[in-house]
Parts: structure tokens; C-alpha cells; sequence
């Protein structure tokens, strides 16, 4: 199989200060089943989306058969024989089956500016029933169908056209073991038709299985390319994480400040659908880590702390006694929390840096109930200039701001706050190194301070670098907790996250 | 590829010069104002002075009052993001009960006419919290629902007050309720947290709830204090007409929006909005009125230019970054 299909050239792209894609070229073959991996954030998703036209390329460019692709959405990409079957659910709400299958290429079915149903029905159904899917209706709305019946659907909609290349982003985890299985035989009659498929997983016992090569995506960057029957799932992972960490970007110590005093403590927490029964405790000092993978449930267990969750079950309680129910009693009592949706949960971005860091300080600032505008723009200034944000003045719009002092805007109003605990949710996010290294010189000296932290991270290596225990989550329970020590690996933990 | 420099023309240099003049905030800021200028100057000129006269200055004046107090409640409504179309109908309402409550004694006729408003603003509050209805669909539900039980009350006769509560119809009476209404709510917005809190939730609200913003409750108590502040609009209203008809108020919910969005408030609230968009606002919107009136054009004619300038400074000041959906 030498003959090059599709091509990559140095593909690029950037989301602001976050290089997604890092100047990436590969090859794959006519009717090769190429395996895709990496951590999360490592650039697989976006390279995908890349090829079939979802975002444009920054720079670089895409052959297939020699011809370089110029595709701008996903029609179009069907349309040069490319398609993709998404992460995220990619099929449309209030639409037939047939419907969802045909959308984008409703053209085949119009006759003199009417569109034919029943044939479009007639024809999704045997698309279906050829398929093996004969339980499924075309006729009916897509929301009569369960999760994996949609993905199903979706296969269907992303390869009857028999498309050169399809891309199965992470497709699986949707799948039951059946599904699974009706998707291997897929994939295997595509690569005997001589078509190509690149297939995203986070299961590598699946993709060593299944694929004949691997690529490695780190930080946006390809590590290498292997042959599937030559590689362990081991060899994969040293490929995945195997970085030479900079031993001054986080805490080089391995002693933990944290006595036996209990500042939090968690019981019975359950958020239903999300998390189900955490318990644990937080101590004075201590840099408390969450990790596992982004649907575990540690994201709603740092809101259900803030007393932000809806419907929660359990106890929150500070010492002292005091119970945590909503937010504003987290606030009172000297509990802060920086969401991993920034933009949204974290800071007001249509609002100024003074607004935002004065926001939940205004109570304290004000004399009998009347606020001071030079005092609130002095304690404003005082908090940005102390997190260094980069600004005009304080009067600037959070908006105008880069995600990396977007977040110091969010870490100066809680210092401003005096908060004993913080929870931290993804801290450097999309944060650019050197704002990066800051955030974690903070977090050690608030710990030497002690001051108290949760930290949920999707990234293993700074867990591992900032935390004094991690407890690793699946599926909405703690699935092990780990004390911090020179020996602990991200091997170890990863067992525990899949 | 080649990039091709240009040598810049000085004129196209002084046209972004002076677009980047008039798009800066703090000039943009004086907008209004200048509008406000510019509008007395061409009725001025237009009614050869008339405008400016003792007599029509007086009768601009008997109308600005109740629009004037009504924006104020209003206005922190739409700081929230939120809009209120229920307050001709509390006009309407609240009149009746003040008019009625007249024969017995005025402080009590104030006091009910104050809690009817406050009543249908915490209706309007809590049904759009509780079963989170966007603000325009509740209260337009509200309009109607208060519009019709006013037309019931008047079906036989209009609601007569007290023929004596006319003697209150003094300017010096209702500039002073006017004033206070204006200063009590100015010292809350500008040197209490309310201010920070209602803007806050107009920018971003789930931020705002994430940053300790009890985010329902301010708005219910904002829902209702604008109906309690129509209330002291609505014995205004009476000490001016003295009897209630089915009429009361009718289409008062969209004067108030339109003398709002000319004094320069973004229609989506947040961080943008400036107590002067009140009385700014109401200024131009009612010398607009009269202007055109003393002009003597078509009433047809009158709507027609109002609809036109209404949609072009919702045009120019529109922020279209943080529009959502109006909440």
C-alpha cells in the first residue's frame, strides 16, 4: 500500500494564544484504517475538523488523490468524498430519521421544487435495513431515539454515499458492546472497498485492534506514526504523555503543608445523572486534585461545593458546621470557584475588570449599605495589579482581555474576596505558558499561606505536579485516590480513569 | 504571498480618524445629549420658537412627569436585560384603585395606588422567575390580562376621583414627587450594589449567579418595584385627569420604551446603560411629540417619522456583541 490518498501538509490552525494544530503533515494510504490518539486537547478533534472543512486552516494545506481539498462545510466536504461522524451528537432534533440522514443533500429527492417525502423515506429505510439497523424507523422524529440509536443513524448519514475517507470521531463510547461490533464489520468492509478511514478513540485496546497504523498527537504536535500489530497499549501511552516535564513549572517539593485539620468536609454528595455518592474531606493547606475524563463528573463536583449544582443531595459542611446550600452562602464563607467555562460561569465578559473583580467584595466594601466609587476603584486596582492583568485601565471591558488574564481577573477578585478555599475548575484552560507558570507559583503560595484548593484538571501532568492527593473519578464515583509521591505516574492513574 | 503597500490617502486618514473619534465610548456616552440638543434646536427653528414658549414648555412638562417616573422603574428592569410591557396597563389599573381610595383619604389613595402596582410588577416578577418565561411574553400576557379587567371596571362610566384631588394638580407637587422618585432610585443604582447587581445580570447572568448575585430575587424585586414606581406615576396621572377611563395608559408601555432607547439605553441592558438615558430620554421622545404636533402634520404622518427615528437610533446604538435574547 503505497500509494499516497490523502495528504496532510503542514496543517495549522489556532484558536487565539492556543495552538490547537502545530504544523502537522502525515499520509495515509487507500484503504487504510488509520487509528488517531492523544489526550484530550491534543489536537485530534480539530485536526478532524480541520480536514472536513469546520474550521479553516490557518495555514498548510490537504490533498486527496493528488488534488488539494478547498472545502468550507461539511456538504461540501460529502461532496469531495469526506465525512465525518462527530463526537458530540451530530444529528438535528425535530427531524425524521430520513430527514437527518438526507440533510444537506435533499437536492436528489426534489421534483419541480417540491420535496418527495415518501421517496426520501423509502430510500433512508433501505439504507437502514441494509445496514442491519432494520429496527429503526425512518419515518419517525429522531427524538423518539436513545443515544446510541442517533449514532447509529449518524454512521448511516456519514457513509451510505460511500465517502474516501470517514473520519469516526470517538464514536464508540456511545456504543454498546452490539453497536460496537456493527461498526468494526463497517469499517472492515470500507477498508475492503479500498476506502480510508481515520479512526479517533480513547480506548486503545480498540485501536491497536482495529487499526492497521497509529498516529500520536501531543499538544497539537504528531509524535509519530506506528504499525497497530507492532505497539502495546503501553508503548501508546508513553507515546501520549510522554513529556519532558520542566521541573520548575510546578512544585518541586514533595512535603504537603496540610495538617489534620479538616477545612471541608463532603458527604453523600450526589447530583442525579452527574455524580453519585462523593465523599471526602479537605484540609487546611492543601492542594486537593480531581481528575479522570471530561464526563466523569468532577466538572458538577467542583459546582456542587459552590452550592451551584440544581438538585443537589448531601452535606457541604465548613468547620465550624456551617452547611453550604447555595451560592451565596459559599461566597460568604470564604469558598471561591473559577469554572472551567470562563466565559460564561466565570466573569462577566460584557462588563469592566473593576465590576468584575468588585462583584462579590461590593458587601464588604460598602459603608452602612452606601459604596464608594474611589474605594471600589482603588480595591480594583489594587487586585489587578496584584494578579499583574494586562489592561488599559480598569475601566476596560473583560471581553477585550486574552483567556489567560481573563482568568487572572477571575483569581484577583477572590483573593480580593479573602477566600480560605478555592475551587478550582481547569485553571489554565487555554492559558498560554508563562500565565500558566504564574497560576501554579500562586496556587503553591496560597497553599504555604493555608489557604485551601480543589483542583479539577482534564490534564494529568499538572495534577501530578501541583497536588498533594488526587482522586481520580469514572462515571460519577471516586475510583481511587492517590497521595502525592516522586514514584506516582500518569500511567497508574490513567488505569483508574478508563 | 506579496503584500502591496498603499501610501495611504489623507482623506481616507482623516475619515478613520474621525470614525474612530465617534466610535469611542466616552464620546459616544454624550450621543443622547447631543440628540437632545439637536432636536430642541430643529423644533426651534422649525415652529419659528413656538417650542420654546412658556405655555408649550408647561404642557411638555405636564406630560413628562408620569413618563418621567414610569422610566425610572423601567429603566432597572431593562438594565436587567428584561423588558416591561405591562405598564400602561398598571397605569390604567392602579389609577383606578387611587381614584376610588380618593373619597376616603389621599395618603391612603397614594398607598393603594402605590401596592396595586406593586402587586401586578411581583405578578410579573415571580411568574417570569419561577417558570422562566422571558420578561416580553409575561408581561405582555399581564398587559392584556389588566388591560381587560380596566375595561371592565370602566364599562358603565369612567372612574371618577374625588373632584377636589385636582387642587393637587400643581407643577411644584409633581415636580417634587418626580424628583424624589428620581433621587431615591439614582442613590440606589449609583452607591449601593443594586447598580453592580442589575448590571451584572444584564451582561451575563449565570456569571452574575456564580458570583453570588441572588440573580432571582433581584429580579423579582425589580419587576416589582417598577410596578410600585408606576404607582406613584398612576396618582400623577389622576391628580392630572381627575376620572379614569377604559383608555387609561393605552400604549403609555411603549412610550416609555421608546423614550428609554432614545435617551440612549442599550435594549440589552448590562454594563452600558447611565442613569441620564432616563431624563435625556424622556425629553426628546415627549419635544418629539409635541414638535410634530405643533407642526400640525397628519397624526398618520407623526407615527410614520417616530417609527423612523425610533428604528434608526435603535440601529446606531444597538450593541450587537452582547445581544442575546432579550431576557
Amino acid at each position: 500500500m503505497t500509494d499516497t490518498f490523502l495528504t496532510a501538509e503542514d496543517v495549522d490552525k489556532s484558536f487565539g494564544i492556543t495552538h490547537a494544530v502545530n504544523h502537522v503533515s502525515l499520509q495515509v494510504a487507500r484503504g487504510e484504517i488509520r487509528g488517531l490518539i492523544g489526550e484530550n486537547g491534543s489536537g485530534k478533534s480539530t485536526f478532524c475538523s480541520l480536514l472536513c472543512g469546520i474550521y479553516g486552516l490557518d495555514c498548510g494545506r490537504f490533498t486527496l488523490k493528488g488534488n488539494e481539498l478547498k472545502i468550507h462545510n461539511q456538504v461540501e466536504a460529502n461532496k469531495q468524498g469526506i465525512s465525518i461522524i462527530v463526537q458530540e451528537m451530530g444529528t438535528l432534533a425535530g427531524l425524521t430519521v430520513a430527514e437527518n440522514i438526507f440533510l444537506g443533500h435533499e437536492d436528489r429527492f426534489i421534483r419541480y421544487g417540491i420535496k418527495h417525502t415518501a421517496a426520501m423515506n423509502r430510500e433512508a429505510q433501505k439504507l437502514l435495513d441494509a445496514y442491519g439497523f432494520t429496527h429503526i424507523n425512518a419515518t419517525l422524529m429522531i427524538d423518539n431515539f436513545h443515544f446510541e440509536d442517533r449514532k447509529l443513524i449518524e454512521i448511516v448519514k456519514a457513509t451510505y454515499f460511500k465517502p474516501e475517507i470517514t473520519i469516526i470521531d470517538e464514536t464508540t463510547t456511545a456504543l454498546s458492546q452490539h453497536g460496537r461490533e456493527e461498526l468494526y464489520k463497517l469499517m472492515e468492509a470500507t477498508k475492503a472497498d479500498g476506502r480510508t478511514i481515520i479512526f479517533i478513540s480513547h480506548d486503545l485496546s480498540e485501536v491497536i485492534q482495529h487499526t492497521d497504523t497509529i498516529s500520536v498527537l501531543r499538544d497539537g504536535m504528531l509524535i509519530d506514526t506506528v504499525q497497530s500489530d507492532a505497539v502495546t497499549e503501553d508503548d501508546l501511552k508513553k507515546l501520549m504523555v510522554g513529556r519532558e516535564l520542566n521541573k520548575q513549572y510546578y512544585r518541586t517539593d514533595y512535603e504537603s503543608a496540610a495538617g489534620d485539620e479538616v477545612l471541608l468536609e463532603v458527604r453523600g454528595v450526589c447530583v442525579p445523572g452527574q455524580i453519585e455518592d462523593i465523599s471526602f474531606d479537605l484540609h487546611k493547606g492543601e492542594i486537593l486534585g480531581f481528575g479522570g475524563l471530561s464526563e466523569c463528573g468532577m466538572h458538577e463536583l467542583g459546582k456542587a461545593v459552590f452550592g451551584a449544582s440544581f438538585d443537589r443531595k448531601g452535606t457541604v459542611t465548613l468547620k465550624g458546621g456551617v452547611r453550604i446550600h447555595a451560592i451565596p452562602d459559599a461566597i460568604s464563607h470564604s469558598i471561591a470557584y473559577a469554572s472551567k467555562d470562563r466565559d460564561n460561569e466565570s466573569i462577566i465578559v460584557n462588563s469592566s475588570i473593576r465590576d468584575n473583580i468588585v462583584l462579590p467584595s461590593a458587601d464588604d466594601l460598602a459603608d452602612h449599605r452606601i459604596l464608594h466609587k474611589k474605594k471600589l476603584d482603588r480595591f480594583a486596582v489594587e487586585h489587578a495589579q496584584g494578579m499583574s492583568v494586562k489592561m488599559t485601565d480598569i475601566d476596560q471591558f473583560v471581553s477585550d482581555l486574552s483567556g489567560g488574564n481573563k482568568q487572572k481577573v477571575v483569581l484577583a477578585r477572590w483573593l480580593g474576596k479573602a477566600s480560605d478555599i478555592l475551587v478550582l475548575d481547569s485553571p489554565t484552560r487555554g492559558i498560554d505558558v508563562n500565565v500558566k507558570a504564574d497560576i501554579y507559583a500562586l496556587m503553591d503560595n496560597l497553599r504555604l499561606q493555608g489557604k485551601s484548593i480543589i483542583m479539577i484538571s482534564e490534564e494529568l501532568q499538572e495534577l501530578l505536579g501541583m497536588c498533594d492527593r488526587i482522586m481520580i473519578m469514572k462515571n460519577g464515583k471516586i475510583n481511587a485516590e492517590f497521595s502525592r509521591s516522586p514514584a506516582l505516574n500518569e500511567e497508574d492513574i490513567i488505569v483508574k480513569m478508563l | 504571498m506579496t503584500q502591496r503597500q498603499t501610501p495611504a490617502k489623507p482623506a481616507a486618514v482623516f475619515f478613520e480618524k474621525l470614525r474612530s473619534f465617534f466610535s469611542n465610548p466616552h464620546v459616544k456616552a454624550f450621543y443622547p445629549l447631543v440628540g437632545l440638543l439637536l432636536i430642541i434646536t430643529v423644533f426651534s427653528i422649525m415652529t419659528e420658537g413656538r417650542i420654546t414658549s412658556l405655555r408649550s414648555i408647561r404642557l411638555i412638562l405636564s406630560q413628562v412627569y408620569p413618563l418621567m417616573i414610569a422610566c425610572t422603574g423601567v429603566f432597572m428592569v431593562m438594565t436587567l436585560g428584561s423588558l416591561d410591557f405591562s405598564q400602561g396597563s398598571i397605569i390604567g389599573m392602579a389609577s383606578i384603585v387611587v381614584s376610588a381610595l380618593s373619597f376616603y383619604s389621599i395618603p391612603l389613595a397614594i398607598l393603594g395606588g402605590i401596592l396595586t402596582g406593586a402587586a401586578i410588577g411581583l405578578f410579573n416578577g415571580l411568574i417570569h422567575v419561577r417558570f422562566k418565561i422571558p420578561s416580553f411574553i409575561v408581561t405582555i400576557c399581564t398587559m392584556y390580562l389588566f388591560r381587560g379587567l380596566c375595561a371592565y371596571l370602566t364599562t358603565n362610566a369612567p372612574v371618577a376621583a374625588m373632584p377636589s384631588i385636582t387642587a393637587l394638580n400643581q407643577d411644584w407637587i409633581k415636580l417634587l414627587i418626580t424628583c424624589g422618585t428620581l433621587l431615591v432610585t439614582f442613590v440606589l443604582f449609583q452607591f449601593t450594589k443594586l447598580g453592580i447587581n442589575l448590571k451584572s445580570i444584564g451582561a451575563g447572568e449565570m456569571a452574575a449567579r456564580y458570583s453570588g448575585v441572588r440573580t432571582d430575587l433581584t429580579k423579582v424585586l425589580v419587576f416589582t418595584a417598577a410596578g410600585l414606581i408606576t404607582g406613584i406615576a398612576a396618582f400623577v396621572n389622576v391628580v392630572k385627569v381627575g376620572s379614569i377611563t377604559s383608555t387609561a395608559g393605552n400604549q403609555f408601555e411603549t412610550q416609555i420604551l421608546i423614550a428609554l432607547v432614545l435617551g440612549g439605553l442599550p435594549i440589552s441592558g448590562g454594563s452600558k446603560v447611565r442613569f441620564s438615558n432616563i431624563i435625556i430620554g424622556t425629553l426628546i421622545s415627549l419635544i418629539l411629540s409635541n414638535g410634530l404636533v405643533m407642526l400640525g402634520l397628519d397624526t398618520a404622518l407623526q407615527q410614520l417619522i417616530k417609527g423612523v427615528i425610533f428604528l434608526a437610533v435603535v440601529a446606531l446604538t444597538i450593541d450587537r456583541k452582547s445581544l442575546q435574547v432579550i431576557k
